[in-house]
């Protein structure tokens, strides 16, 4: 810990003020992005984030933000922020998704506003982040497993480009957007609410200083990282030492990746030191196609491994992150990517992968610690679709789909968290509406429910999959999937199942379903046929025989379990009314 | 002949609270504990409690009344404690986990993975799909399989469910399935209750609406036995009046139409709040924008008056704020947090201090209860810093000690802080008043209010403690404390008109308006508000009918209520009218302001309420009875320390007179804390005013 004899110190109840308002703008950011957006896919789905830095670019608020979009990235762009325009003016907003200047990747469009002061001194950073439903790819979809590179890939990019100076908008950049993105004035809406989003979060930081600009305000960034590395530590000594290796297949995308790809993690605790290093220099190199990490994304699919699998809950910020060593190479798959290589999809894929096989890794230290591996990223139930609404009124659209995606991994004290949709989601990612889909886009949700037998089985299980069917309501209906375990599935721990694979096929008008379908596909259905889609599952924690016998009653009645598999796999007997019958089961668990 | 009485009763988690108004005298107010296991027999001890007071009988009272009016947290305690009906829901064939699935979201924590995924609603076991869908514009695109869904009721019928929730997906845009569906019930399964998801709750998103038709139907059977009960027990009684039941909207209704549609009973008591709030702004405060706070022992509940009037929210959750369910419905938007005086105060492992959410309770309560509680409350804070009478603890109803309440706050905050004792108590009462400010802070926010501009109501048993606090910290000023804070639920009650919101679904842009067609749908919402007046409303004094549009930006999904000035487009000005007020009100709330965009309209509202009695003529209730002894007390103040500080009982005070702080005044059921910075007058209605000095 810092240790300066000079500094302000703030007592435990100044500190919980200032943490309280500092959140509070967070959220009241999120609220104004959410309430005003116009993608289903922002004020549905909430695919956002906003945060708050300090000058020095260090995390210091992000309330309830998506891990994957903040917990590193925001401080990598607000230096490129800094390097590209030493001279912040009260007034300007930067527009930035580079993915090779710390953004997360292309689709994620990011506002950040310099808070500057009377004086003209910069003292925050607000940073607001949303996945755009389309951000100019070639094909309609902001995943773009297949490009060989980022031209192929077709985003338009804007390295920290000011968008906005003394609050008025620099117009001829917004004009080239116009010109790129499929459906302009809802990418228009989207921006205005990014933008508010930040002005909000601009303003009410400014009404912080103007109330109290003074020695207890400049001390907490310093006391509250203090704090929160204080909280790590604790949280770290009650892991035991020790070293382990994981590793974890992505599936092959032909064409890109025909071969798949293996990716690891070696993490090391130091209990003594009070310090988790994760290693990820011994990958494979950055690969002709979308998936390759971004320096953002591959740093924070290490640190929520760590936050995931720790088993204590401690404040995300740059104080707990000085227990934490990440190592990243340059040129690396899931290290720093080299221009023009493509990351498009590097939210997502590999990302979920690396973070599994660190949560995997703690568990690796012992009964008690870590976590199962997530259903993988990102079933046919939250493809990209496109296509043409012929309702009055209506015309192209474009928009990402979340439904069916559950995933939730088995921990050492609970099942998985059933709509957890990736741990960079965290579940705090919503799911659409039905309603809201069909009245927005001409499209049909015929079918959305739990696959019986699918979950991984465990001491504590991993949430089943869901099946999802949909089609178009009226004319041709596009859909751009990127369905990761239909190949690998997630791997359990500690005698635990792995989870379910991720199917996805296409129905047709006399209700065959098709040959099954690839992780990556671009399909395109008529009226009356459907896309099937069954997610990846969540894997399990423990040996399944080892689960209460009451929460095995419990998944027989709700319909997630058959009695059979509660037999079989469980060795639990229910009876005909869904109690667990008692004996049975002990001779079934002795035998 | 004697005086005619209004009984206006609150049933709230430790007391029910009831006011008793005298036609042309005072209105008086009593505390009774309320009694969870039958609450009607907590409200007939605060009923005997008014006879005492009175030196009449229950009987004499209850015959010489024409209106009762009560509010109830029993449908909310219900549903937390899991005894409501075993309820059936029917879906739309594909769709059986709505429920299960929700919105997603529901986790407290980013990375707490301990916490479990919620339970639906209503278990999958007793969820039934049936075979039909529509399209969003109402077209049968699957028609309804009749002999299919009596296959499902025969199911119910051997399931044995006490009620059926019915929820098929587009209902509100055409209701010919669900409407039949309700005809089958009733011929197949007569003595079962049911709720239509297309009569209760029209409204676009199934997640809600499904979860307001669930937990409709779960309260049928509970809720109409205890209205019934109720009535029982007041006619056998002799009353022979009118039993009205507070909404959680913030109006009354008749208690049988309140048993066919339960789940406006939910919150049905905090919904009060305000009410008052907005009485006692008119009569104290001149302004008409007020921050309505009223400090219990376990819950600090907020709501806010726009202009006047009193803002909604459609997200009102019934027990976890995160995990827990979702009632669909507009209801008066009040804000809990777990603060009051029962909140535990704690040090976490990296030092720093936190208040609540866990509370003591009212068992074992407070350390200073010496009833075995062994962890430091906010109560055990305000007796230290002398703020509260030992002698003379909740009108000397309660026995406490400071010593117990100073050990607790040395071992678990003043230790591990560092500070000595007088400081951690105070550090305490600061962070539970910084909850209360944070919760403030949302709800103004999200409605769109500068808590600076709002006068800020100091109401409920600890509200004295906090509100100089809150006001210096926000900066609203002044402060007003009602002579009725104790029991604003109540008081609000008894301000309650007879109110009614009804809607239709219907989407418009406002660049090809259909004015025929919008005058149309505003006809048939006219017509509807017109026959709830000359039925529920019949012999009113007053009745007001409002027109409002939901109306977005296209392609936006969260609407935002414009008022319309009138129920009729009589010219395209009329629309360009609707179209530039919709700007301004999103400008105010979000800072943006899209004036290339489409407006659209989605949902049309007529709101209608109807005066049951004059509610200006209502004086502003006050407690019986008296409070401890004056003089000076020993009490610390942060920058003074501990000093003789002068005690007050508020009937002592001299209206109109600014007493500078720092001060206590008492009243028999609240203690009023006046810090250096501020000072307090009394006003020509007995209520308190604090304004800072200068």
């Amino acid at each position: 810990m810092k240790d300066d004899k000079t500094r302000h110190t703030l007592d435990g109840h100044q500190l919980a003020l200032l943490n309280n308002r500092f959140d509070g703008i967070v959220r009241a950011m999120t609220n104004t992005l959410l309430r005003t957006a116009r993608s289903a896919i922002l004020n549905t789905a909430r695919d956002f984030s906003c945060c708050i830095l300090t000058a020095d670019h260090e995390m210091l608020a992000m309330a309830e933000s998506l891990p994957i979009h903040v917990m590193s990235g925001p401080d990598l762009m607000a230096q490129w922020m800094v390097r590209f325009n030493p001279e912040l003016r009260r007034g300007d907003a930067y527009l930035h998704n580079s993915p090779y200047h710390g953004n997360s990747h292309a689709a994620d469009w990011t506002i950040l506003v310099p808070v500057v002061d009377d004086s003209g001194r910069h003292r925050f950073t607000v940073i607001a982040k949303a996945h755009l439903a389309d951000c100019g790819n070639a094909v309609p979809t902001t995943y773009s497993a297949a490009a060989r590179d980022v031209y192929e890939e077709g985003a338009l990019i804007f390295p920290c480009v000011k968008v906005q100076e003394d609050y008025r908008d620099r117009e001829d950049v917004l004009r080239m957007a116009q010109v790129r993105i499929r459906v302009p004035e809802l990418w228009h809406g989207d921006f205005l609410a990014l933008l508010g989003a930040a002005r909000i979060g601009e303003r009410k930081l400014l009404e912080l200083l103007q109330e109290m600009d003074g020695e207890e305000l400049a001390a907490y960034p310093a006391e509250w990282f203090d704090y929160s590395e204080r909280l790590m530590v604790d949280a770290i000594r009650r892991l035991p030492s020790g070293e382990t290796a994981t590793s974890g297949w992505h599936d092959p995308i032909p064409g890109a990746l025909p071969d798949g790809l293996e990716v690891g993690a070696r993490v090391k605790v130091d209990r003594d030191a009070a310090q988790i290093e994760v290693d990820l220099t011994d990958n494979p190199d950055c690969q002709p196609c979308g998936l390759n990490l971004t320096e953002a994304t591959a740093r924070t699919a290490a640190m929520m491994g760590v936050f995931t699998g720790l088993g204590s809950v401690v404040p995300s910020n740059a104080g707990s992150f000085r227990r934490l060593r990440v190592h990243l190479r340059e040129n690396c798959v899931v290290g720093i990517p080299v221009h023009p290589y493509s990351c498009s999809v590097a939210t997502t894929n590999l990302s979920e992968l690396l973070a599994n096989c660190v949560v995997r890794a703690l568990a690796g230290l012992g009964d008690g610690h870590g976590m199962a591996a997530t259903g993988k990223a990102s079933p046919a139930a939250t493809a990209v679709i496109s296509g043409t609404d012929n309702r009055p009124g209506r015309g192209p659209f474009v928009n990402q789909l979340w439904l069916g995606f559950t995933a939730g991994a088995a921990g050492p004290v609970a099942d998985g968290w059933l709509t957890i949709l990736g741990l960079g989601a965290a579940g705090f990612l919503r799911r659409d509406s039905i309603e809201i889909l069909e009245m927005k886009y001409p499209v049909l949700i015929h079918s959305e429910h739990i696959v019986r037998d699918s979950e991984g089985a465990g001491r504590y299980c991993g949430s089943p999959a869901a099946q999802v069917e949909y089609g178009s309501l009226d004319g041709e209906l596009t859909a751009v999937w990127l369905s990761e375990g239909t190949n690998y599935e997630a791997i359990g721990v500690q005698g635990g199942e792995n989870g379910c694979l991720a199917r996805q096929y296409v129905r047709d008008f006399n209700g065959e379903l098709s040959e099954p379908l690839g992780t990556y596909e671009q399909v395109t259905v008529k009226p009356g046929e459907r896309v099937v889609s069954i997610g990846s599952g969540g894997a399990g924690y423990g040996a399944p025989r080892t689960r209460d016998p009451d929460r095995v009653a419990r998944d027989v009645q709700r319909g997630w379990v058959s009695p059979e598999r509660a037999r079989e796999t469980y060795r639990v007997a229910v009876d005909e009314n869904g109690a667990v019958d008692a004996a049975q089961t002990a001779t079934l668990r002795n035998g | 002949m004697a005086t005619r009485l209004t009984f206006a009763a609150d049933t709230g988690g430790t007391f029910t609270d009831l006011v008793v108004n005298s036609a042309g005298g005072a209105a008086r107010l009593y505390k009774r504990p309320t009694t969870p296991s039958d609450p009607v027999i907590g409200l007939f001890d605060s009923l005997g409690a008014a006879a005492d007071d009175m030196n009449s009988s229950v009987t004499d009272l209850l015959e010489r009344s024409d209106l009762f009016v009560f509010g109830t947290t029993l449908a909310t305690n219900a549903i937390v404690t899991s005894s409501t009906a075993r309820t059936a829901l029917l879906v739309t064939e594909g769709h059986p986990d709505i429920l299960l699935l929700r919105e997603g979201g529901g986790r407290r924590t980013l990375f707490d993975y301990s916490q479990e995924y919620p339970e639906p609603y209503i278990p999958r076991a007793l969820t039934f799909e049936i075979r039909e869908r529509l399209s969003a514009e109402g077209e049968v695109l699957t028609a309804l399989d009749e002999r299919q869904a009596l296959e499902v009721i025969a199911r119910l019928r051997e399931a044995e469910v006490e009620a059926v929730a019915v929820c098929l997906i587009w209902s509100m845009i055409n209701d010919s399935h669900e409407t039949r569906i309700g005809e089958l019930l009733e011929s197949e399964l007569p003595d079962v209750p049911y709720t239509l998801s297309s009569r209760l709750n029209p409204s676009v998103r199934e997640y809600r609406r499904t979860s307001s038709t669930a937990i409709d139907a779960s309260l049928k059977p509970l809720m109409s036995r205890f209205f019934r009960h109720l009535e029982e027990e007041l006619r056998s009684n002799g009353f022979n009046g009118r039993l009205l039941i507070m909404t959680s909207s913030g109006g009354v209704l008749d208690a049988e139409h309140v048993a066919e549609t339960p789940i406006h009973s939910i919150g049905s008591g905090p919904a009060g709040a305000p009410v008052a709030g907005r009485r006692f702004a008119a009569l104290d405060g001149g302004g008409m924008t007020a921050i309505v706070t009223d400090a219990g022992g376990t819950t600090f509940d907020v709501s806010v008056l726009r202009d006047g009037e009193i803002p909604t929210t459609r997200e009102t959750m019934v027990g976890d704020q995160k995990a827990g369910y979702i009632t669909g419905f507009p209801s008066v938007d009040v804000r809990s947090v777990g603060a009051g005086g029962g909140s535990i105060a704690w040090v976490d492992s990296g030092g720093m201090l936190h208040v609540g959410p866990m509370s003591a309770g009212a068992d074992p309560g407070p350390a200073c209860y010496k009833r075995g509680g062994d962890r430091p409350t906010v109560t055990d804070a305000c007796l230290v810093l002398g703020y509260l009478d030992p002698d003379y603890f909740l009108g000397g109803e309660v026995e406490v000690a400071i010593e117990p309440a100073a050990g607790v706050i040395r071992r678990h905050v003043a230790e591990p802080l560092g500070l000595d004792l007088n400081e951690a108590a105070s550090a305490i009462l600061t962070l539970a008043t910084e909850r209360m400010v944070t919760a403030i802070e949302e709800i103004t926010l999200n409605q769109g209010i500068d808590p600076r501009r709002g006068l800020l109501i100091g109401g409920g048993g600890g509200g004295g403690l906090y509100c100089t606090g809150i006001a210096h910290r926000l900066g609203c000023w002044p402060v007003l404390i009602p002579s009725a804070s104790a029991a604003l639920s109540a008081t609000g009650a008894m301000l309650s008109d007879l109110r009614a919101t009804y809607t239709a679904t219907e989407l418009m842009s406002a660049r090809v308006f259909d004015r025929e067609r919008a005058n149309a749908v505003l006809d048939g919402l006219h017509a509807q508000c017109r026959d709830f007046c000359k039925g529920p409303g019949a012999g009113s004094i007053r009745s007001v009918i409002t027109f409002a549009v939901e109306a977005r930006y296209q392609e936006q999904v969260w609407e935002i209520e414009v008022p319309l000035a009138r129920p009729e487009f009589a010219s395209d000005d009329d629309v360009a009218a609707l179209v530039e007020s919709f700007h301004d009100t999103h400008d105010a709330l979000f800072a943006v302001r899209d004036t290339g965009s489409d407006v659209e309209v989605l949902t049309w509202v007529a709101h209608v309420s109807c005066s049951l009695q004059d509610a200006d003529s209502l004086k502003p209730p006050s407690a019986p009875g008296r409070s401890g002894a004056g003089g000076t007390r020993r009490a610390y103040f942060p920058d003074l320390g501990v000093i003789d500080t002068p005690v007050h009982q508020v009937q002592d005070l001299e209206t109109g007179r600014r007493y500078p702080g720092p001060l206590l005044v008492e009243s028999p059921v609240t203690t009023l804390v006046v810090d250096a910075r501020s000072e307090v007058a009394c006003s020509a209605n007995e209520s308190l005013l604090i304004y800072p000095r200068d």
